[in-house]
C-alpha cells in the first residue's frame, strides 16, 4: 500500500512538473464591456473626499482624465488640514487633476512630518509620505524607511506590507530600499493557488489587486524585475479580473490601478488574445480575426502575430507554418482559407512577439473551418432479391423530388446510393449525421436509418421489407423518403425529400391504429382492501353454546345438595364476615378488571383487597383451627359455598369430649 | 368380558360412595363441575371455530387451572395422606388453594381480552 502511494504521489510530482511546462494563458480577463462598467462605476458622483479620491485617480488610471474645476472646488472645500488622511486623499486627487493646487501652510508639512514615525500605522505613514510627495514638500527618506521597518517587524500582516511598498515607490531612489523590495518576494510566497488557476491572498481581491499594483510600482522605481514567474503573474491577472462587478469602490479603484501597472509597468505586460466572434473561418469568411490587446483592452499595435504551427486535429497534418497576421483596424486577420484547408477542426498555435515585457504571448486555438456540401449521383432503385439483373436506377438531381414512386414488397429491395462532397474542392466528405428517414403520412409514423459509407466514401442504403418489418410495425402503406445530412462543419445541412416509396408487408399483423405510446397517462388506480373482519357465528349458536356451557354448574349445585353440603357451620364473627366480603370484592375486581381497567391498576387494587382478605382469611382459619383442634375433630369450613358437617354431629362430638374429659 | 368391566365399575362405585368422607365428595362433585365446563368449551371450539383464539385459550386454561388446584386440595385434605402434609394443614391447604386461584383468575381475566 505504501509502496503504490508512494509511486503515485511521485507520478503526480512528474505529471505536475510536465503540465507547468506549458504556458498558462489567461482564463479571464476584462472585455470592452467590463472596462466600460469600471470606468462607470468610478465615474459615480461622489460624496465625500474620500470617494473624490478614488474617483479621480481611478479614472487617471484607466487612462480617462477628469479635467473639472469643480471637482477641484469639491476637494478644496472638502479638505480638512488637521486630519493626515484628509490631506492624502485631497493631496492625490489635485495631482491627477490638471491645474488644482492645495495651498499648503507650515502647519500641515509639520503635521505630516510628524506622522512619520514608528508609532504611526503603516496607512498613515503612506498616508502622509504619499502626501508629501505630492505636494512637492521635502521628506527625510531614510526615516521613512527605518519606521516602515519597524512597522513591519510589529505588524506581519499582508496590507500594512503592501501600504510599506506602496510608500516605498515615493522614496527617492537612493535610500536603502532592498529591504523592503525583498518583501514582494516573501508576500508572493503567502499568495493562495487556486487549482493552478488562481492567485491570491486569503484577505481577498483588494489586497491581491493592491500587491500587484504596489509590487510594479517600486519595482519600477528601483528598476529591478519584481520575483513573480510569468504563471504567476497570468494567475494574478485570472485572480483580479474574473470578478466583473464590484461591491465598493474602493476594489473597483484597486482594480483599476492593478490593470494600469500591468498594462504599463517596465518588465510584465500581459497579453489577451481572443478571436473577434466565433473561430470559424467558411468560403463567405475566409479571414480568422484576433484582438490582442492589454488587460485594459487597449490593443497592442507594437506586436507582431504569427502562427507558429496550424494542424488539422484528425490527421495531424500540418497546413501553415511561421504565418504572419496583419494589421487592419486594431484587429489582426489572416486569410486561411487561401491555404485551401480541408473542412474541420484546425489547432493553431499563435506567437506573439514584438515587446520582451509580453507574457502569455504563447497561445492555442481551436479553429473550425466550414463547408459547403453537395450531393452527387442520387441513385434509386427497386431489386428484385432473387435475380440481381439490371435493376431500374432512377436518378434525382437535389433538390428536386423523384416523379414516380417506388413500389416495394417482400420479394424487393429498395436500394439508395450517393456520394456527398465539399461544393468548391469536389473532395468527398463524411458527415457525422447522414439518416434516411421514412414517414407514413396517413399514420405519422416514421422510421429513422443511418445511411453507411463504404470504403470508396460512396453512401448507400437498403431497405429488405421482410426483414424491417418490425420497425415498421407491418404497416403496409405511401412513406415518404427523406434524407437528412448534418455535421458541425457545414454550413447547408440538408433534409430533402428525395422520393414516396409504397411499401407492402406479407402478413398484416399490425394494429388498426397507432397506439402513442402511454407511459405518462394515469395508470389504473390501486383500490386497498382492508383487512376483513373475521366470520363470526350466527349469534344463536353463540347463544346456545353460552347456555350449554352454564349449565354445569347447576349439576354442581343438585350434587352438593344431594351430598349434604350445607353452611350451617357458618359462624358470624367479624373476620369471617370481613373474609367473604373481602373475597366478594376480590372477584368483583375480576369482573371490573376485565371491563375497565388494565393490569397495573388491578393489581393496585388487588394489593389493598388481598392483603385485607388475608389478614381476615388468617384470622378466621386460625379461628377455625382452634375450633378443629380443641374439638379433635377435623372440623373444616369451606367457606366458599357450603360446607358439609351439620351442628348437630358437632354437638354430639363436644358432648363426647366433655363427658370423656370429666371421666378423666 | 364387559361383564367384569360393569361389575368392576360397580365395585368402585359402591366402595366410593361408603368409605369417601363427604369433603371429598364436595370436591369431587366440583371437580366433575369443572371438567364438564372445560370438554363443553373444547366442543363448542371444534364445531364453531377458534376466533377469538385468546378467549378460547383463556376460558380452557381457566377450567385445566381450577381441576389442578381443586385435586391438590384434595389430596391435601384428605386424612388418609396426613402422613405426607405433617406441616401444612387443611386451612393452611384452603388457604394455598384460594391464593393460586386469585392468581390463576388474574392471569385468564387479563387473557380474555
Amino acid at each position: 500500500i505504501f509502496v503504490s502511494g508512494i509511486s503515485a504521489s511521485f507520478i503526480l510530482l512528474v505529471l505536475s512538473l510536465v503540465l507547468e511546462t506549458q504556458a498558462l494563458t489567461p482564463t479571464h480577463h476584462l472585455t470592452t464591456t467590463d472596462v466600460a462598467r469600471l470606468q462607470a462605476v468610478l465615474s459615480q458622483p461622489f460624496t465625500d473626499l474620500k470617494s473624490a479620491y478614488y474617483s479621480v485617480v481611478g479614472l487617471s488610471k484607466l487612462g480617462i482624465s477628469v479635467a473639472d474645476a469643480a471637482t477641484c472646488r469639491f476637494i478644496k472645500s472638502n479638505l480638512d488640514p488637521s486630519s493626515v488622511e484628509s490631506l492624502f486623499f485631497a493631496a492625490e486627487a489635485s495631482q491627477a487633476l490638471p491645474g488644482c493646487e492645495i495651498p499648503v501652510s507650515n502647519d500641515t508639512r509639520d503635521l505630516l512630518l510628524a506622522t512619520v514615525s514608528e508609532d504611526s500605522t503603516a496607512s498613515q505613514i503612506h498616508q502622509s509620505v504619499s502626501a508629501l510627495s505630492s505636494l512637492g514638500l521635502p521628506l527625510a527618506s531614510q526615516e521613512v524607511v527605518s519606521a516602515l521597518k519597524a512597522r513591519i517587524s510589529k505588524e506581519d500582516n499582508v496590507l500594512t506590507i503592501i501600504l510599506a511598498l506602496q510608500t516605498a515607490s515615493r522614496l527617492s531612489q537612493q535610500a536603502e530600499l532592498g529591504e523592503i523590495l525583498e518583501e514582494i518576494e516573501d508576500l508572493a510566497a503567502r499568495l493562495d493557488d487556486l487549482g493552478g488557476v488562481y492567485l491570491q491572498f486569503e484577505e481577498g481581491l483588494e489586497a491581491t489587486a493592491l500587491f500587484v499594483s504596489a509590487a510594479y510600482a517600486l519595482s519600477d522605481h528601483v528598476d529591478m524585475e519584481p520575483p513573480l514567474k510569468e504563471d504567476q503573474v497570468i494567475q494574478l491577472v485570472n485572480s483580479i479580473f474574473s470578478k466583473k462587478s464590484w461591491d465598493s469602490l474602493s476594489e473597483a479603484f484597486s482594480v483599476a490601478s492593478a490593470a494600469e501597472s500591468l498594462s504599463n509597468n517596465r518588465f510584465h505586460v500581459p497579453v489577451i488574445v481572443s478571436a473577434q466572434g466565433p473561430a470559424a473561418i467558411s468560403h463567405s469568411q475566409p479571414f480568422l480575426r484576433l484582438q490582442v490587446t492589454n488587460v485594459l483592452c487597449k490593443p497592442l499595435s507594437s506586436a507582431s502575430v504569427l502562427v507558429e504551427s496550424a494542424t488539422a486535429t484528425s490527421s495531424k497534418s500540418a497546413i501553415l507554418s511561421q504565418a504572419p497576421f496583419t494589421l487592419r483596424d486594431g484587429v489582426f486577420e489572416l486569410n486561411f482559407m487561401a491555404s485551401q484547408p480541408a473542412s474541420g477542426y484546425y489547432q493553431f498555435s499563435v506567437a506573439i512577439a514584438g515587446d520582451s515585457r509580453f507574457v502569455a504571448n504563447h497561445v492555442e486555438l481551436k479553429v473550425k473551418v466550414s463547408t459547403r456540401v453537395s450531393i452527387n449521383n442520387m441513385d434509386l432503385s427497386v431489386v428484385d432479391k432473387d435475380q440481381s439483373i439490371g435493376p431500374k436506377t432512377t436518378r434525382v438531381e437535389y433538390p428536386a423530388k423523384a416523379k414516380a414512386s417506388f413500389m416495394a414488397d417482400s420479394h424487393q429491395i429498395f436500394a439508395m446510393t450517393f456520394q456527398l462532397v465539399d461544393e468548391t474542392t469536389g473532395v468527398e466528405l463524411t458527415p457525422h449525421q447522414t439518416f434516411v428517414r421514412l414517414h407514413n403520412q396517413k399514420t405519422g409514423q416514421e422510421v429513422v436509418f443511418v445511411a453507411e459509407p463504404d470504403s470508396k466514401n460512396l453512401y448507400k442504403f437498403e431497405l429488405d421489407t421482410t426483414e424491417r418489418k418490425t420497425e415498421f410495425d407491418s404497416i403496409s402503406g405511401t412513406y415518404a423518403l427523406y434524407l437528412m445530412v448534418g455535421d458541425a462543419t457545414l454550413e447547408n445541412p440538408i433534409l430533402w425529400n428525395v422520393a414516396d416509396v409504397v411499401l407492402k408487408f406479407l402478413d398484416e399483423e399490425a394494429p388498426s391504429t397507432i397506439q402513442a405510446k402511454t407511459l405518462y397517462t394515469p395508470k389504473p388506480e390501486i383500490q386497498h382492501l382492508f383487512r376483513e373482519p373475521e366470520k363470526k357465528p350466527p349469534t344463536v349458536v353463540s347463544n346456545a353454546f353460552t347456555a350449554l356451557v352454564l349449565s354445569p354448574f347447576l349439576l354442581l349445585l343438585i350434587l352438593w345438595f344431594k351430598l349434604g353440603a350445607n353452611i350451617s357451620n357458618f359462624t358470624l364473627s367479624p373476620s369471617t364476615v370481613l373474609f367473604h366480603i373481602g373475597h366478594a370484592a376480590m372477584l368483583g375486581l375480576m369482573y371490573v378488571y376485565w371491563t375497565h381497567l388494565n393490569m397495573f391498576q388491578t393489581l393496585k387494587y388487588l394489593a389493598i383487597i388481598g392483603s385485607f382478605t388475608f389478614l381476615a382469611g388468617n384470622r378466621m382459619l386460625a379461628q377455625k383451627a382452634v375450633k378443629r383442634y380443641t374439638h379433635l375433630l377435623p372440623v373444616f369450613s369451606r367457606p366458599k359455598c357450603c360446607t358439609v358437617i351439620t351442628t348437630k354431629y358437632i354437638m354430639n362430638q363436644q358432648h363426647h369430649y366433655q363427658q370423656s374429659n370429666i371421666e378423666h | 368380558m364387559s361383564n367384569s368391566v360393569i361389575s368392576v365399575i360397580s365395585r368402585f362405585l359402591e366402595e366410593y360412595a361408603s368409605s369417601t368422607p363427604n369433603k371429598l365428595k364436595v370436591i369431587d362433585a366440583y371437580l366433575l363441575y369443572i371438567m364438564m365446563t372445560g370438554a363443553l368449551q373444547f366442543l363448542y371450539c371444534l364445531l364453531v371455530g377458534t376466533f377469538p383464539f385468546n378467549s378460547f385459550l383463556s376460558g380452557f386454561i381457566s377450567c385445566v387451572g381450577s381441576f389442578i388446584l381443586a385435586v391438590c386440595l384434595r389430596i391435601q385434605i384428605n386424612p388418609q395422606n396426613k402422613g405426607e402434609f405433617l406441616s401444612i394443614s387443611p386451612e393452611r391447604a384452603f388457604a394455598d388453594f384460594l391464593f393460586a386461584h386469585t392468581v390463576l383468575h388474574l392471569v385468564v381475566i387479563n387473557f380474555i381480552g
